[in-house]
């Protein structure tokens, strides 16, 4: 049977379980049958089928009986059913950063935004066009938490199904589940920046932020029990700090460097609120005190290449293994100074620690899933191609990270991140095994609602 | 081949992170000790355990197990202490506004700085990091041990007083009066800026504390029938300037002028405000009467001068003039090069102003412990106080003695004798070999360390 | 308070009737002075102990062991167990052209524009800057000050620090035309690709060439013309190349200011060309000479460095600074020192003593602030060293000048013997017990 056609045949149904859902009442589901299934642990059932209906995964297993009203699509026994593929934190879509900001008047006390405080903010009110988007999709990835661009709070993350590459208000997966935030400096320019402009003033910002938010709550709880005493003032960047300083959602917060993390460490010691780590690209010597603080890493795969005379080495070790009479290629490098051997060995070292950075966290027990930060889907591909080929991560250790991992650090692991019945249906169908070279994604479901890849 | 020089490297490299921060024990026969507080003690033995100097004296001997170094022909003193240094921040100006005292250097350490092995190479072991000179009131110091790879906490100085930053004259008034039309352009508006934030803070306090008192009431009125208070806020800035006037923070302030030197005793006698120091202070030597009367100490250059206008008419005898007019002194670097040879701008001082060589070991030793707070720690060799030291080749204030060895808390941060090159511990696997002609090497006063961060608002 | 043996009153009294003339020091001795009992360091010529020198009409007229030569006209200066030097020479400054660098309107030493060889810090140079008589009670006795930027920044200028006028503290006006190496290192603030830099500097580098190759043509039309104008009509001046005859005509030094390892090996190239073989080149700066130092002396280029800088290169070992003029020195590189500084040139003996410390030796740190800059600039029949004839610059010190804890007594420069005050020790006088007279 060709595949191709009944997919196509699919398309027009997209539509049809959109307006379906408003309804309540059982539209068709939808089935991929005659696959293997791999599962977000790494296990797989083969000649297996999966069915859902109304986004959410109704049957899973093999020689299951499937109701009349689905429309099927015959994985032909040689095709692969995923979890969809979850990114932690990404800011697709988000408004540019204003240029050129007007100098301001008194910089010491600018106003929240110009501070880089945006709490308020959430994504679903910002959503621009990003091809990043659909390259996402085509690389497997079904939900995102999205973000916004900006400095120290930028705003709220919002889960979104990546079910079409223009996103809106009905692609939400949930509320908020977080608040994102870096030590990122107050925007502008030489003329135009603002108080802090340093990451010790980020820090003592953050504190009187957190002190005023909690006067501001304190004062709303006694208005509501004393009417008659002098009521609160509404502030919208106070108000979205409360669910921090309540713990009802966590400081999804960007770093990389031990030293940072340690001080994101000192201000969740005076506050005490939650946190998710961002990127995270030198936390490893951290990874005992990030698992006794339970807090989860949502990891930037971004590892530098390897420096070219590593390469370059290695090259010339194969040449000469083929080239057992060749001359003596290392003459090169006797001839570097010390300071150069020493440069070299450490830059070894270097590069070796920050590719075992992820490994360092999970072997710790730290809770590490995935974002993409910024890496661009091409270069993940690359990124992931390395950290397997150095024996860092398999390739199911990373389909966990991407999937069930992700979506338990943000929250959502009882709705989405694993094959299983009751689950949101985000799934990628795949003409191989997932994470290898020449391995296509066919189809694409983001809570239900299907995606072909191979049309064109 | 090449393998084996590479592990052999790595070894006698990496181990500089295993120090940590641990309290060793040495001792050390037969040297000249340059005790500071007390006389010379020519062939003495000094015994450190487990961090602690434990015995000082003549023909001492070794317990079991304790590394012995012979010290003969070589001069031990306590490590230097440098009251003024920028040496590792991430950043060192929170320039945006002309009071920011709540932001710390305490936050802005960078522990993986070459810089500070560098430091320690020149027998340093402790410094006063501090905020720049921008701000009226600029951020807090943080004092550390230059525990080269241990933890931005790791290198704190346990203990030390708490320190702020303040600054008058022409950084200020450049960085907001000149470059953005703000409080203020002149040293009329530094004074007003000092007591308008010291009076803030004063009232904020009274409501403060009312909120918290009206508070507790509220809350353990059981019968509801007290009225709960508007919340005030925990305000950082104006906390930290409560506990400057309560005498709880030590004032750093940056000066150069006589009359500005004069205006800030003046404040402070105003709040009640002792314990502090001029830092700079170019000029205090016009005013060091006034200084010692109010019990202020100074920390100068040995010799820097005519860089900007406020430091023209400034000689390079001005730590000799207030050391002979009774003020407790210290000579501080303020810079990356200089840190590397603090006992030879002490020594300068000897030169210039023929200050005695014992007064001139005391600016970089147990006159900068003092203005930290921690002159009961460090600062001097005593009995009871801390194993920070440094061996030197010879007298430490001839331009031909080296630091052999230094050591904070009896662990051996640097030894001349196993001094490999590259010693930096921060190392990104993208670093350029080549492009590591980096940041600008520091040469005289082409840097401003002070001003860091905020050449770019002072643009004309 | 009593500790001080400084002669306060002697100096308050001068500086008052001195006051009167504009004048910020006192006057300077002159005539026919002997110094005798001193270990005497000639550098040309080893130590002599309990040596004389005399001094007559400005010039060094005899230095040995011979009392006779001490005629009973001369005023003596007893100075058993003390030293005498030859006054040091910091080969690379801005004193005089710069009082203070943050007041724009005091800083004369860089012009605006790329190309300036015309400009002469002799023209700039204050005789009357502050930092003058603070340098020189230091021992320095003369200075090679330089203009800066671009890529000819002018002419520096070898002064004396001693005198009223630039005409008469000038040992010579025009020592050294100061080009700054067009830099292909990257780091830091300048983002420059690889790609960007070697295009900038093959541009820069076919300027310079073209400019050099524009004065050779104009320097050999010039001296055709002058040696013979009958029937010739008189060429054009142009400013720019006229300046530049006698640096092209290797009269003058080329001073290549020049730092990193790559733009070394480039300068290094350029000057061995045999198009440039008519130059006469001097390096300064030169903080990563150490790396390249055998290529340095195999192009027999002498070296202007200094020692107090950080080490240029994050990994490079904590001493490279210090022990850089002792690399050079040991590789064969004639070596001078230099500071680099305005106000704080008096750290030269300084720099000297720690390059004397990490491998240079006193003797030859010494040499490098005598001698060697004189010979380099072609002035070493005037300055360098203690030997009749040469001008009487010189000082005594109680001990190793490079030691802090050594006084500098006294400062001769061309037979003036001069005063030992400056502004900072006038501060000091009339500080250090500022209200005795209420006592």
């Amino acid at each position: 049977m060709n595949i191709r056609n009944i997919v196509a045949g699919l398309a027009i149904l997209v539509l049809v379980t959109f307006s379906e859902k408003a309804t309540g009442q059982d539209a068709p589901a939808h089935a991929i049958t005659n696959v293997t299934i791999h599962l977000a642990s790494g296990e797989t059932l083969s000649n297996s089928d999966i069915v859902w209906r109304n986004g959410i995964i109704v049957d899973i297993g093999s020689d299951l009986d499937i109701p009349f009203d689905v429309y099927t699509i015959d994985g032909g026994d040689s095709l692969h059913v995923f979890p969809g593929l979850i990114d932690g934190l990404a800011t697709w879509g988000s408004p540019e950063q204003p240029r050129n900001l007007p100098n301001l008047e008194d910089p010491g006390n600018p106003p929240y935004d110009r501070a880089g405080v945006q709490p308020e903010r959430k994504p679903v009110h910002y959503l621009n066009e990003d091809k990043s988007i659909s390259a996402a999709m085509k690389a497997g990835f079904t939900l995102v938490g999205l973000g916004l661009d900006g400095q120290m709070l930028p705003g709220q993350v919002q889960p979104f199904n990546l079910s079409s590459e223009q996103l809106t208000e009905a692609h939400l997966f949930s509320t908020s589940i977080g608040l994102q935030g870096s030590f990122d400096t107050a925007p502008g320019g030489w003329g135009s920046g603002a108080y802090p402009s340093t990451q010790m003033g980020v820090m003592a910002y953050f504190r009187q932020l957190m002190y005023d938010a909690a006067a501001l709550q304190e004062h709303m709880n006694y208005f509501e029990k004393h009417p008659d005493m002098p009521q609160p003032e509404h502030s919208e960047v106070l108000e979205a700090l409360f669910p921090l300083i309540n713990a009802d959602i966590p400081l999804i917060f960007e770093v990389d460097s031990k030293e940072e993390i340690e001080r994101l460490f000192r201000l969740q010691d005076e506050f005490g609120f939650k946190t998710i780590l961002v990127g995270a690209r030198k936390a490893a010597p951290l990874a005992e005190e990030l698992k006794n603080r339970n807090i989860s890493v949502i990891a930037s795969l971004d590892v530098n290449d390897k420096p070219k005379w590593m390469t370059d080495a290695e090259k010339e070790s194969k040449d000469s293994e083929n080239d057992k009479d060749g001359e003596d290629k290392s003459e090169e490098s006797d001839e570097l100074s010390e300071e150069e051997i020493t440069f070299r060995a450490k830059q070894e070292a270097a590069w070796n620690s920050e590719t075992q950075n992820i490994r360092s966290l999970i072997d710790s027990g730290v809770s590490v899933g995935f974002s993409s930060a910024g890496l661009s889907v091409k270069d993940l591909q690359s990124k992931i191609t390395l950290l397997v080929d150095e024996g860092v991560l398999t390739t199911t250790e990373l389909l966990k990270m991407m999937t069930h991992t992700n979506a338990d650090i943000l929250g959502l692991s009882n709705r989405v991140g694993d094959l299983k019945v009751g689950m949101g249906a985000h799934l990628i169908l795949t003409t191989g095994p997932l994470f290898e070279k020449g391995t296509k994604i066919h189809t694409h479901v983001s809570q239900g609602v299907i995606n072909d890849f191979m049309e064109n | 081949m090449k393998k084996i020089t590479y592990i052999f490297i790595i070894i006698g490299v990496f181990s500089v992170s295993a120090f940590a921060q641990d309290k060793g024990s040495v001792f050390i026969e037969n040297a000249t000790l340059v005790t500071v507080t007390d006389d010379i003690i020519e062939n003495g033995d000094i015994l450190i355990t487990n961090g602690v100097i434990t015995q000082i004296g003549t023909d001492l001997s070794a317990p079991a197990g304790v590394t012995v170094i012979d010290g003969t022909g070589k001069f031990v003193m306590p490590g230097i202490i440098d009251a003024h240094s920028h040496l590792n921040t991430v950043s060192t100006n929170e320039a945006r506004n002309p009071v920011t005292a709540e932001v710390t250097m305490e936050e802005s350490i960078d522990p993986n700085e070459v810089s500070i092995y560098r430091a320690l190479a020149g027998g340093v072991t402790s410094i006063h990091l501090m905020h720049g000179s921008a701000n009226v009131i600029g951020g807090q110091g943080e004092t550390l041990k230059l525990r080269y790879g241990s933890t931005q906490d790791g290198m704190r100085f346990d203990g030390a007083k708490r320190t702020i930053k303040f600054a008058l004259g022409e950084n200020p008034t450049r960085v907001h009066g000149q470059g953005n039309g703000i409080l203020p352009r002149t040293r009329m508006g530094v004074e007003q800026i000092i007591r308008s934030h010291f009076d803030e803070a004063l009232d904020y306090r009274v409501k403060r504390e009312a909120y918290l008192s009206a508070k507790q009431k509220y809350e353990s009125d059981r019968r509801g029938r007290t009225a709960p208070p508007v919340p005030v806020a925990k305000n950082l800035r104006y906390d930290v300037l409560n506990d400057i006037i309560d005498g709880e923070i030590l004032v750093h302030c940056h000066s150069y002028r006589a009359d500005e030197i004069l205006m800030l005793m003046r404040v402070f006698n105003d709040y009640g405000i002792k314990n502090y120091t001029f830092q700079h202070a170019n000029e205090a030597f016009k005013v060091a009467p006034e200084i010692a009367k109010n019990g202020a100490y100074t920390s100068v250059f040995a010799d820097w001068w005519a860089y900007k206008f406020e430091v023209y008419y400034s000689t390079a005898f001005n730590a000799t003039i207030l050391n002979e007019n009774g003020v407790t002194n210290s000579i501080n670097s303020d810079s990356n090069e200089l840190i590397r040879h603090l006992n030879h701008e002490a020594a300068k001082t000897v030169r210039y102003g023929q200050t005695s060589e014992a007064d001139a070991l005391k600016m970089i030793t147990i006159n900068p412990a003092m203005q930290l707070g921690i002159a009961d720690k460090v600062g001097s060799l005593e009995v009871g106080k801390q194993g920070d030291i440094a061996i030197w080749s010879g007298h430490p204030l001839s331009i031909y003695s080296k630091v052999e060895q230094t050591y904070i808390d009896g662990t051996k941060y640097f030894d001349l004798a196993n001094d490999p090159v590259d010693m930096r511990i921060d190392i990104s696997s993208d670093d350029n070999y080549e492009e590591s002609f980096t940041t600008g090497f520091i040469k005289g006063r082409e840097a401003d360390a002070c001003m860091s961060d905020v050449f770019q608002l002072i643009q004309e | 308070m009593k500790s001080i043996k400084i002669t306060a009153l002697l100096g308050f009294l001068l500086l008052f009737s001195g006051a009167l003339e504009a004048q910020i020091t006192d006057k300077p001795e002159y005539g026919k002075i002997a110094i005798i009992g001193a270990t005497v360091h000639t550098v040309s010529n080893g130590s002599i102990e309990q040596g004389i020198v005399t001094i007559h009409n400005g010039n060094i007229e005899y230095v040995g062991t011979d009392r006779s030569k001490v005629g009973s006209d001369y005023k003596v200066i007893e100075a058993t167990g003390k030293h005498v030097y030859p006054g040091f020479m910091d080969s690379g400054t801005s004193l005089g052209l710069v009082e203070i660098n943050a007041v724009p309107v005091t800083v004369d030493n860089r012009e605006v524009g790329n190309i300036n060889p015309n400009m002469l810090a002799f023209t700039a140079w204050n005789p009357h800057s502050a930092a003058i008589p603070v340098t020189r009670v230091s021992g320095v006795t003369h200075v090679l000050t330089a203009p800066q930027g671009g890529l000819v920044s002018g002419q520096a200028a070898i002064m004396d620090l001693w005198g009223y006028s630039p005409d008469s503290m000038a040992v010579d006006a025009t020592a050294g035309m100061v080009l700054n190496w067009p830099s292909v290192r990257s780091g830091g603030w300048n983002r420059r690709t690889p790609e960007q830099m070697e295009k900038q500097y093959k541009e820069t580098i076919g300027a310079l060439n073209k400019l050099l190759d524009n004065a050779r043509f104009y320097d050999q039309m010039m001296s055709e013309f002058e040696s013979n104008p009958n029937g010739k009509v008189k060429p054009e001046k142009n400013q720019h190349l006229e300046a530049m005859r006698e640096m092209v005509n290797g009269q003058t030094p080329i001073i290549i200011s020049v730092s990193s390892e790559k733009d070394i090996l480039n300068a290094i190239e350029w000057s061995n060309h045999e198009d440039h073989s008519d130059l006469n080149i001097v390096f300064a700066g030169v903080e990563e000479g150490w790396r390249v130092a055998e290529e340095i002396a195999e192009a027999g280029i002498p070296c202007l460095v200094s020692t107090l800088y950080t080490p240029t290169r994050a990994y490079d070992h904590v001493h490279r600074p210090y022990e850089n003029p002792g690399a050079l020195m040991k590789a064969g590189v004639k070596v001078a020192i230099m500071t680099g500084e305005v106000e704080n040139v008096r750290n030269l003996p300084f720099n000297a003593g720690y390059a004397a410390a990490y491998g240079m030796g006193t003797e030859e740190a010494v040499k490098a602030v005598t001698i060697n800059p004189a010979q380099i600039f072609g002035v070493d029949h005037l300055l360098g060293s203690l030997e009749a004839g040469k001008q009487a610059n010189l000082f005594i010190s109680t001990g190793d000048p490079f030691e802090p804890l050594s006084q500098i007594e006294q400062v001769f420069i061309a037979g003036f013997q001069i005063p030992m005050d400056s502004r900072h020790t006038q501060l000091f006088e009339e500080f250090l017990d500022r209200d005795a007279t209420q006592n």
